[in-house]
């Protein structure tokens, strides 16, 4: 299914419309301008209807586990106060307002005409539903013609939502197309592409590394990779609330997040402090695994097959078999390994543990530079400012309380970044 | 292997009880043989501490370490020079093979079994039939054992014509239901039986199709449907079995005990056939061991679990012991009610991580249907 000016088309139609977009995006480039105010009445709108169940055929389908708060928090972010508030946060105040520089040694003024980057070409992962029209709904607040390759797991949400909101704002039609042309189609990739100011990828590193190949130069790339998050503990406030809520965070959010705990750092050189915890800290995640059920058997048969399949794959190949120390819990596990890397776990509750020493906590993280975002960060009270310090000065971008390592905030980056900044331009003009 | 084809000879297919002592013996003795004519499996075994002279008792087989269908996507490990034996590949998952070998008196072996549980299902007459096979038509390229197989079951009466749903073009398998339902139209009019052969995905968007149509036929006594292989890609239009033999009946005149469905895979290739009541018996060449998809410990029967399928059948390629990527359930024989004593298997699932959405880096190469 293809989008193009509000109406559907048949995939087949893609070659026709493909090579008429250039000039229909340079004549809406030439001719108009979107309206911020009437994105944001839009999208608003969008969220009643979101909420008064429209599309909740559709997203009952999706088969999300905790679908309700994640509606919860789509919900929030489409309210006006949010967006606002975000684009003050990324932009500033009176963003949209023509200025005037005010320049020091008596130097001459400019006016400052705040633009879109132009067109933006959304290359979206299908690892989080909805995530296509989010991103859409950041590159229409700022302005921009849109162009929206599907990811090939989307089951039809995104073109429905978007739909929608042309619907409750026509302007709009001119400002989003949507195409659901198959990664294997790379001559169409390459086509939007080239008509592209720039690049807004999500997903895996085999996904940025395509985009970086067939990227033409001088086209932006506005990259939203996949990330890994880890929890540091050095000393508590409150152990038990605290061990509590890393353990309530591990368990709920399975892992799969970005911001989820994968690796807990124990600020410690000393193995015997790595089993106390474990035995310590083992109880805490039986408790929440009890708490937050998980009933996928199919997933979590898939990977102890896989983990076993492993182990064989080691034995026939004469593979160092790993040190590995496992704590064993029902429904979770604990796994000390003897390196310090950060490191994906095996996700559905089952977290491993490191000792890290503050001293060489920067130098661990540098080799992961690429993956950084969340740190829990659980320490006596009196170090937290000196180890907020260290992990902000090592790349991360998000330092939290351990339970709140995967909450959403009004007002955050993402990535470390103002995705807003990224996708205007400025003019000046004498 | 003078225990195996022993275990092979028994007279009632199903009398796992009496072959018990039988099977242990024949399970040590390939254990051994796999031990010491499969570097890789002895590696396997001694890692994980364990020797085939443990086994001493049924108890014991739980304990062999166990290899998963998916080790032989990756590893094709013989226990046997390959110019002593015949291989055949598995139908791709995600489009990996597995490649085991067999021994000429492995399949010996399972010839005995095939003519057994055929006879007892009254699979086999002399009138000739008429074959539809809902599967590959045979081609040189095509190494999988599921067409060697639905090639098989059209040998259990002479075979007048077979027409084939997937046929060979250009290099590919495509499937042609038109022309199934043309034949079906044209073979109902024979004077022999018609027999069908295949997935059941593509009997049942056939027999749809026909009833759609609103085509009814009464084909000749001894017509039958057997049912094989899974329904694949299709899993998710599965359809309750009862809706089929319904269908079946309606279109063309079929009944229920006439519908047959077998279970099996290339890493345990024993043939599991439906009773009456449409339940898989575990036969007497066969064991069933359901697992915890944690602990990968045995679960009481009734419990949803792995599947570990146990047979000493086969020689050429230790397959003694596999865990497939299916989740099922045994239960107790009795349970059935159709007389067979043996405990029944039912596959209720597949193992898969494919719902699973995820952001962390790396974990969407465990996911391997996201893509771009």
């Amino acid at each position: 299914m293809i989008l193009f000016k509000g109406d559907l088309y048949h995939s087949k139609d893609q070659e026709i419309i493909l090579n008429q977009l250039e000039d229909e995006i340079n004549k809406t480039r030439r001719t108009k301008m979107l309206n911020p105010e009437k994105v944001i009445v839009a999208l608003e709108k969008l969220g009643q209807s979101i909420a008064e169940g429209e599309f909740d055929a559709l997203i009952s389908q999706l088969n999300i586990e905790g679908i309700e708060k994640h509606i919860d928090i789509i919900l929030m972010s489409l309210k006006r106060e949010n967006i606002e508030y975000k684009v003050k946060t990324e932009l500033g105040e009176h963003y949209f307002d023509i200025q005037k520089t005010d320049p020091p040694f008596n130097q001459k003024k400019l006016w400052i005409r705040p633009m879109p980057l132009g067109t933006l070409l959304h290359i979206a992962a299908g690892n989080i539903d909805g995530l296509p029209v989010f991103s859409v709904a950041e590159g229409l607040i700022t302005g921009n013609v849109n162009i929206l390759k599907l990811p090939q797991a989307d089951k039809g949400l995104s073109i429905k939502i978007i739909k929608k909101l042309i619907e409750i704002e026509p302007d709009i039609s001119d400002f989003v197309y949507i195409f659901d042309t198959p990664s294997s189609d790379l001559h169409a990739i390459k086509k939007m592409a080239e008509m592209a100011d720039g690049i807004v990828v999500w997903g895996g590193d085999a996904a940025i590394s395509a985009v970086r190949q067939f990227a033409p130069v001088g086209c932006k790339l506005i990259e939203w990779g996949h990330k890994l998050g880890f929890a540091y503990i050095s000393g508590y406030e409150d152990k038990e609330k605290e061990l509590t809520a890393l353990a309530e965070h591990i368990i709920s959010t399975r892992q799969l997040l970005c911001s989820s705990c994968q690796t807990i750092f124990l600020d410690t050189n000393s193995q015997e402090e790595l089993h106390a915890f474990c035995e310590e800290f083992l109880p805490y995640l039986e408790v929440a695994a009890d708490k937050y059920p998980f009933q996928s058997i199919d997933v979590i048969a898939e990977r102890t097959l896989q983990k076993y399949y492993e182990k064989l794959d080691n034995i026939i190949s004469g593979s160092a078999i790993r040190n590995d120390r496992v704590y064993k819990g029902k429904h979770c596990s604990l796994t000390i390994c003897p390196d310090k890397n950060l490191e994906l776990s095996d996700m559905f509750g089952n977290c491993l543990v490191k000792g890290l020493p503050r001293s060489e906590l920067f130098s661990t993280l540098r080799k992961h530079k690429g993956y950084l975002q969340t740190a829990g960060l659980i320490c006596q009270r009196e170090r937290r400012e000196e180890l907020t310090d260290l992990l902000a000065r090592s790349g991360v971008v998000r330092i939290m309380r351990a339970g709140d390592m995967s909450s959403a905030f009004c007002g955050e980056a993402h990535d470390g970044e103002y995705a807003l900044r990224r996708y205007t331009r400025i003019v000046n003009i004498q | 292997m003078k225990y195996r084809s022993l275990l092979f000879k028994t007279s009632d297919p199903f009398d796992t009880f009496n072959t018990e002592e039988l099977f242990v013996k024949a399970v040590k003795e390939n254990s051994k043989y796999q031990y010491d004519n499969c570097p890789e499996y002895k590696k396997i075994l001694e890692s994980m501490n364990f020797k085939p002279d443990f086994i001493e008792s049924y108890d014991d087989i739980q304990k062999i370490p166990f290899l998963p269908t998916l080790f032989f996507k990756n590893h094709n490990i013989y226990s046997m020079p390959s110019y002593k034996m015949i291989k055949a590949t598995s139908a791709g998952t995600k489009g990996k093979f597995s490649n085991i070998g067999f021994d000429f008196t492995g399949l010996l072996c399972g010839l005995r079994m095939v003519l057994k549980i055929g006879k007892w299902r009254k699979l086999f007459s002399f009138i000739p039939a008429n074959y539809i096979v809902f599967g590959y038509k045979p081609h040189r390229k095509n190494k999988t054992a599921v067409t060697k197989t639905a090639f098989g079951a059209t040998l259990f009466t002479p075979a007048i014509r077979r027409t084939y749903a997937l046929k060979y073009k250009k290099g590919k398998y495509v499937p042609d239901l038109e022309g199934i339902v043309k034949a079906i139209e044209k073979y109902s009019k024979s004077r022999f039986p018609l027999r069908f052969m295949g997935f059941p995905s593509y009997t049942y968007f056939v027999l749809k199709m026909m009833d759609e149509r609103g085509k009814r036929y009464k084909l000749k006594k001894g017509s039958k449907i057997m049912l094989a292989g899974g329904w694949k890609q299709f899993y998710k239009e599965q359809v309750e079995k009862e809706v089929l033999y319904k269908l079946a009946n309606k279109v063309l005149g079929i009944e229920e005990e006439d519908i047959i469905e077998f279970f099996g895979a290339v890493e345990h290739p024993i043939l599991y056939c439906d009773c009456i009541n449409h339940h898989f018996h575990v036969p007497a060449y066969s064991r069933v061991i359901i697992r915890d998809v944690e602990s990968l410990e045995p679960v009481e029967n009734g419990k949803i679990g792995l599947v570990n399928l146990i047979t000493p059948m086969i020689k050429a390629t230790p397959i003694l012991s596999v865990v497939t990527d299916d989740l099922g359930i045994l239960y107790d024989g009795e349970e059935c009610g159709c007389g067979i004593l043996s405990p029944y298997l039912e596959i209720v699932g597949r193992i898969g991580l494919k719902d699973i959405k995820t952001c962390a880096a790396g974990a969407e190469e465990l996911i391997k249907e996201v893509k771009l």
